[in-house]
């Protein structure tokens, strides 16, 4: 059984090999070249932080996001390719009535042939992701931005979730649509979805978010903005490394009370350091929402075992599915 | 000897359409059963019932004595060629001989290998572009050399020309032989079964119309032939299967079990498999008898 999966699975599993190759290669020189960078603009007598930031950004957001993009899509091509087709296809040109009427039950022939490509797409998926989470730790490192949604899903444990979720999850629909095409279709369409849903709905409640009153710091906002109810609210305001739920919040005085435009005004000099340290010392908070930093891997560890018990259940419906005969 | 195949009442639709309609069947062991009907009329169906590809709506289905398909142990006993012989384009004939010896414990290496060299098979190339005969001629050494105590075909004549069918049916008859083992075989076309079989099956409108051995059946058909108002009380036992009228004649095809026809009507006459099976799709009132008719005599050499 394990020579047929071998033997059926080979040529998409040297294009497999072929794709990583020439990734790693190019991860390799993509952190090599970053190391070099954040050594330049980091590590270096009088430099500044904002400054660095602005070289590293300049330079390499779009090759560490393109690259995290990536890593989003690979679980989906996978699924679709390696997992529609494997009962599908089977299915649309008729060999299931020639391989199930072997001595093997339908069961063990999904278990193997699940089994190896599932190990497979881990393994790419894992491989690529471990070295883009290697590649972009110092970009990561000085942005501080982990949490964000096209990062998140990109690094570390979360994309073996993905992969072993889109195999299972291709099969299945494979086995339901009973086309190939159609099935590949379907499948990219429920894990773009997923994919969407996920950071959009459930990830945010993993964990009840942190609610804390906080002192305004303008150097942890982007600015303030007056709202239609005519009060001064924080804009773009940020914990270092958390996940920020809200993005903006009404300003209060010391005493409790809406800051309003008035309040400010005075404040407005026209010279930028002037106005920023009078709003500083003005004493003024708001109340923000959000998951700590220190709550990343739980949130990796949460996320992956969503997709490992999503995949579990497609899984058992999918030998149930198969060991029922087909009607 | 357990039966081969044994059904009780046994059903199955697709969404609301009937394939099989409480089927009451039993093939004894160490016959060549031909199953007879024409397209649609529920072959396939059974066949991938008995299989283990399809599972009843209703009634049940025993194969060599057990519920089809259920184990590594039923799939071993059991080989089965499914219509239009699939198999994976992509790989060669020897990649399926592998296949073949990896997923069958009691794979005959040397049976396949002898096989495919009398039928003149090149093991390098690819299944995909084989023609239709060599396909099934694949297709069988398959499902001969993992040495199953029941061989079920499905059809597998359909796509060849007489040539190849010729050629297929021989090897088949040369497994038999050779292997000692019972089988079952459909096909639209009589001329395909009677002569490798002796034992038959006609399904009709997802029904069996009857079913025995070759030679029972030859027994026990009869044409009667007489003046119109004749034949108004026939000898208890004796079935009529169709009934045919013209101005003067008229013309009877009955069954007969119990022996009491001919010592009544001495002029009763033996008809061949052919007229027998026309009798009973006829009877069975499908729309386009007519067609079987043309389908049945195409297939006379």
């Amino acid at each position: 059984m394990i020579w047929l999966t071998w033997r059926q699975f080979r040529g998409q599993a040297v294009v497999a090999l072929a794709a990583l190759a020439v990734l790693t290669a190019y991860l390799v020189f993509l952190g090599v070249r970053l190391r070099d960078a954040y050594e330049q603009h980091v590590e270096c007598a009088g430099c500044t932080l904002s400054a660095a930031r602005q070289a590293l950004e300049n330079g390499y957001a779009t090759q560490v996001t393109l690259a995290g993009l990536l890593i989003l899509v690979a679980p989906a091509v996978i699924g679709a390719f390696w997992g529609a087709p494997l009962i599908a296809r089977e299915l649309e040109t008729g060999t299931y009535r020639l391989v199930w009427n072997q001595s093997v039950t339908r069961v063990r022939w999904l278990a193997v042939k699940l089994g190896v490509v599932v190990a497979a797409a881990v393994a790419v998926t894992g491989a690529l992701s471990l070295l883009l989470t290697w590649a972009a730790s110092p970009y990561d490192t000085l942005f501080g931005h982990r949490f964000e949604p096209l990062l998140f899903p990109a690094r570390n444990v979360a994309p073996l979730g993905y992969a072993l979720f889109a195999v299972v999850a291709g099969v299945a629909i494979g086995l339901l649509a009973r086309r190939t095409v159609v099935a590949m279709a379907i499948t990219l369409a429920v894990f773009t979805a997923l994919q969407i849903l996920m950071p959009a709905v459930v990830r945010p409640h993993l964990q009840p978010p942190v609610t804390e009153v906080v002192l305004f710091r303008s150097e942890a906002a982007e600015g303030i903005g007056i709202t239609e109810e005519g009060h001064v609210s924080v804009q773009g305001y940020s914990v270092p490394g958390a996940w920020m739920l809200t993005f903006t919040g009404d300003l209060r005085d010391a005493a409790g009370e809406l800051v309003s435009r008035d309040d400010v005004d005075r404040c407005f000099t026209g010279i930028y350091e002037q106005d920023v340290a009078c709003l500083d010392a003005m004493n003024l908070h708001y109340t923000a929402e959000y998951q700590p930093a220190d709550r990343y891997w739980t949130f990796q560890w949460l996320e992956s075992g969503i997709y490992v018990l999503l995949a579990g259940l497609v899984a058992g419906f999918t030998f149930w599915r198969i060991r029922r005969s087909l009607n | 000897m357990t039966p081969v195949l044994r059904t009780a009442g046994l059903t199955k639709r697709y969404r609301r359409r009937p394939a099989l309609t409480d089927v009451n069947l039993t093939i004894p062991s160490g016959r060549i059963a031909g199953l007879v009907g024409p397209n649609g009329a529920g072959k396939s169906t059974l066949l991938n019932l008995a299989a283990g590809l399809l599972t009843p709506t209703a009634g049940t289905i025993e194969v060599l004595g057990r519920r089809p398909g259920g184990d590594a142990g039923h799939l071993a006993a059991v080989g089965f060629v499914a219509q239009d012989t699939p198999v994976y384009s992509g790989l060669s004939v020897a990649d399926h001989l592998r296949l073949g010896a990896r997923l069958n414990p009691s794979w005959d290496e040397r049976l396949a290998q002898r096989r495919l060299a009398q039928v003149g098979l090149n093991p390098a190339q690819k299944a995909g572009q084989l023609s239709g005969g060599q396909r099934a001629q694949l297709a069988l050494a398959l499902a001969a050399a993992k040495r199953p105590r029941l061989l079920i075909f499905d059809e597998p004549v359909a796509a060849l020309d007489p040539l190849a069918r010729r050629g297929f049916l021989q090897s088949l008859m040369e497994f038999v032989a050779e292997l000692e083992i019972s089988v079952i075989l459909s096909s639209h076309l009589l001329g395909d079964l009677e002569r490798v079989c002796d034992h038959l099956v006609v399904l009709a409108a997802s029904r069996v119309q009857v079913a025995g051995d070759v030679e029972d059946l030859l027994a026990a058909h009869y044409r009667l032939v007489g003046a119109r108002g004749d034949f108004a009380t026939l000898p208890d036992g004796v079935q009529v299967v169709q009934a045919e009228h013209t101005a003067r004649q008229r013309t009877l095809i009955v069954r007969d079990t119990t022996g009491t026809l001919v010592p009544a009507h001495p002029d009763a006459e033996r008809i061949g498999l052919e007229d027998m099976v026309l009798a009973y799709l006829t009877r069975a009132g499908n729309p386009s008898a007519g067609s079987h008719t043309e389908l049945l005599l195409e297939a006379q050499p």
